[in-house]
């Protein structure tokens, strides 16, 4: 369970064991409306369901009950300049059906968004204000040197 | 293939040192890696880069403002940088100006930036910037006051401590082998300042500030390691009780 | 009072197993081999472990020590190294997971830098493994035990380094292997691309000569007090006096 290199296994031969696993898994948050107990995931290109299941297990204490995986193609673009066709990397998507009256939620990981930007609008319509009110302060000084105020 | 920077562009360990980044990560904002090739017997290169030679102003590798700079297709003009056998010049010590409007007095390098033999004095040589201007919503913009790099060849010159005067210097040994710079007017000694080791993060490593994910320096130091004679698997199943005495059938490396 | 010599704090949490042993071990049978008690945090957390503490979130900046040096992990025993490098793998995950979300939002990932000190430390980690291993099979049967490789030419011959493979039945039985994996036979076309490729190449470097040539020149011009030690470090393979001698040096006007 390994993007890294394995003996080959054989009738006989000793349990396959990873002790180092490399693979990653990423929480992703639904694009639509799925039931509570669903989580998505996005996770290494190599790993198989039963690793998904394994990882999850093992690692994060969560057992579940069903998993479903598809690889995501990349998008094709074309190349403005040169006009060849350029392919993103493809994604493997898994689809993790937590036991019946689990519930997970994907929180809302920046919580205050719009009340930092009221706070920025605010600071900002400040600094123009007193800005405004140094120019009117100093209108009737047309040619004198910024330092020569008050 | 990991592409590697350090075949295209070299940044200065001082020019890093306060930012206190991996390297890994430098090398990772500066990458302009368009696409990759698939593995595979092929002559064409394995990946299509977008810029291999930087150019480097007073802004860090990792910014948004280097990155502007050196988007794909930007077009700068070749810059001769002097080669500099040792690099003498760190955060923290005093020079004086001996160009531009502020020649003559003595200020604290607040920067250093090595690709361009460049250091920034606070407060000193100095140019009005003009931010914001918009001339459809009729807004003049404001000043604000911007230092200038100064080039460490010939515009600033390092001050001896004992006199606070300027004075060209030399790197030397000491008796215990330390290599030291040393003035060359009264042959005193020009230390390297506390602030060197100074980071975005950290004064001195003395009074670094733990976080909640950091390892104690105890436990990090800490020896647990016992030799053995057998591989870090065989250990951790001894540890955890597995049994294997399965022998792996014969198989064939080609 | 703080501790004298105290180093800088490493990322990441290693610190949490300085109860190690009242931890209790689980037999685990299957493929993977990991360690239920080595989670970090309260095992009830489950899937939110994928994500940073609460306070982190909408942060700006998440500061964290540096990542674990070689010489470090030396210093520390297998089961460790082996909790340490689910830790690792944990705090990946969630770098990952945060990091995805603050894209899908357009927002500003904090701090992206703790993705590479988590990657550096388990490169480290894997490489001490393999360090110990490496003596161990070294000592046993006087090979290094890891996947055996050659330099080999490869069909377009080009060198390369060919890394072997396990398999069940000897090479002379392996068709398949024998269809995938075809080296460097004499053929009059990669002959010809041959001298056509070593030709390029040996162009590329005498233009890389050329440029750098003129480029001291240049320097010369601009910096007459340069210092020459410098210069030849830099430029080792530059004969300066030759560049001396060239007409473009010395700029555009009449010596006196």
């Amino acid at each position: 369970m390994s993007t890294r290199w394995y003996p080959i296994y054989q009738r006989g031969s000793p349990q396959l064991r990873i002790f180092l696993p490399n693979f990653w898994m990423k929480l992703i948050k639904p694009t639509v409306d799925q039931p509570s107990n669903l989580v998505n995931f996005a996770c290494s290109m190599e790993m198989t369901r039963f690793d998904m299941k394994n990882y999850l297990e093992k690692i994060y204490n969560v057992k579940p009950i069903h998993i479903r995986t598809r690889i995501a193609s990349g998008k094709c673009r074309r190349d403005p300049g040169k006009g060849y066709i350029v392919k993103n990397d493809d994604i493997k998507y898994a689809y993790v059906t937590l036991p019946r009256g689990e519930v997970f939620e994907f929180p809302d990981i920046f919580p205050n968004i719009k009340e930092q930007e009221k706070e920025y609008e605010k600071t900002l319509k400040q600094s123009k204000q007193v800005f405004d009110q140094f120019l009117e302060k100093n209108k009737e000084r047309r040619e004198m040197p910024g330092w020569f105020t008050f | 293939m990991r592409i590697s920077l350090s075949q295209f562009a070299r940044i200065g360990k001082w020019s890093k040192q306060y930012a206190n980044l991996p390297e890994r990560y430098i090398e990772r904002a500066m990458n302009q890696v368009y696409w990759k090739n698939p593995k595979g017997p092929q002559y064409k290169p394995n990946a299509v880069i977008q810029r291999k030679k930087f150019y480097f102003g007073v802004h860090r590798p990792w910014t948004m403002e280097f990155k502007d700079e050196n988007q794909p297709g930007r077009y700068h003009p070749k810059v001769f940088v002097e080669p500099v056998k040792d690099w003498s010049y760190f955060r923290g010590d005093r020079v004086e100006v001996l160009v531009g409007k502020d020649k003559g007095k003595q200020g604290i390098v607040k920067s250093v930036i090595e690709e361009r033999n460049w250091v920034i004095v606070e407060g000193l040589n100095c140019k009005l910037k003009n931010l914001g201007k918009n001339e459809r919503r009729n807004f003049e913009g404001v000043y604000v006051q911007q230092e200038q790099p100064l080039l460490v060849t010939n515009e600033v010159a390092l001050v001896d401590p004992s006199d606070l005067q300027a004075t060209p210097f030399e790197w030397r040994f000491t008796e215990q082998g330390d290599k030291v710079r040393v003035s060359l007017r009264t042959g005193r000694i020009i230390p390297i300042p506390k602030s060197v080791e100074e980071t975005i993060d950290y004064k001195s490593k003395s009074t670094y500030k733990e976080q909640s994910k950091d390892t104690t320096a105890d436990v990090a130091s800490e020896i647990t390691f016992e030799p053995k004679l057998c591989t870090f698997e065989m250990d951790i199943m001894d540890e955890m009780g597995i049994k294997e005495d399965r022998l792996p059938p014969k198989t064939y490396w080609y | 009072m703080a501790v004298p010599n105290k180093i800088l704090g490493i990322y990441n949490l290693f610190k949490q197993f300085s109860s190690r042993d009242s931890l209790k071990w689980a037999t685990l049978r299957p493929v993977l081999i990991s360690n239920r008690a080595i989670s970090t945090s309260n095992p009830q957390r489950g899937l939110m472990e994928f994500f940073d503490d609460k306070t982190n979130w909408g942060a700006n900046e998440i500061k964290c020590g540096r990542s674990w040096r070689k010489e470090e992990l030396r210093l520390k025993s297998n089961s460790d190294l082996h909790k340490l490098w689910f830790i690792l793998l944990k705090e990946r995950n969630m770098l990952l997971t945060m990091e995805e979300e603050a894209n899908e939002r357009v927002q500003v990932f904090p701090s992206p830098e703790r993705l590479d000190k988590v990657a550096e430390s388990m490169e480290n980690l894997e490489e001490v493994v393999r360090e110990r291993n490496r003596a161990y099979h070294e000592l046993e049967t006087g090979e290094t035990g890891e996947r055996p490789g050659k330099l080999a030419t490869n069909i377009f011959g080009l060198n390369y380094f060919y890394k072997m493979s396990e398999h069940v039945i000897p090479k002379y039985m392996n068709k398949t292997w024998r269809k995938k994996y075809q080296f460097f036979k004499h053929d009059p076309d990669v002959e010809a691309f041959l001298v056509k490729l070593r030709e390029r190449l040996y162009l590329n470097k005498r233009r890389k000569h050329t440029r750098d040539f003129n480029h001291v020149i240049g320097l010369l011009n601009r910096f007459p007090n340069m210092d020459m030690e410098a210069l030849k470090q830099q430029y080792p393979d530059v004969d300066i006096e030759r560049a001396k001698r060239s007409r473009k040096y010395g700029g555009h006007f009449e010596p006196k």
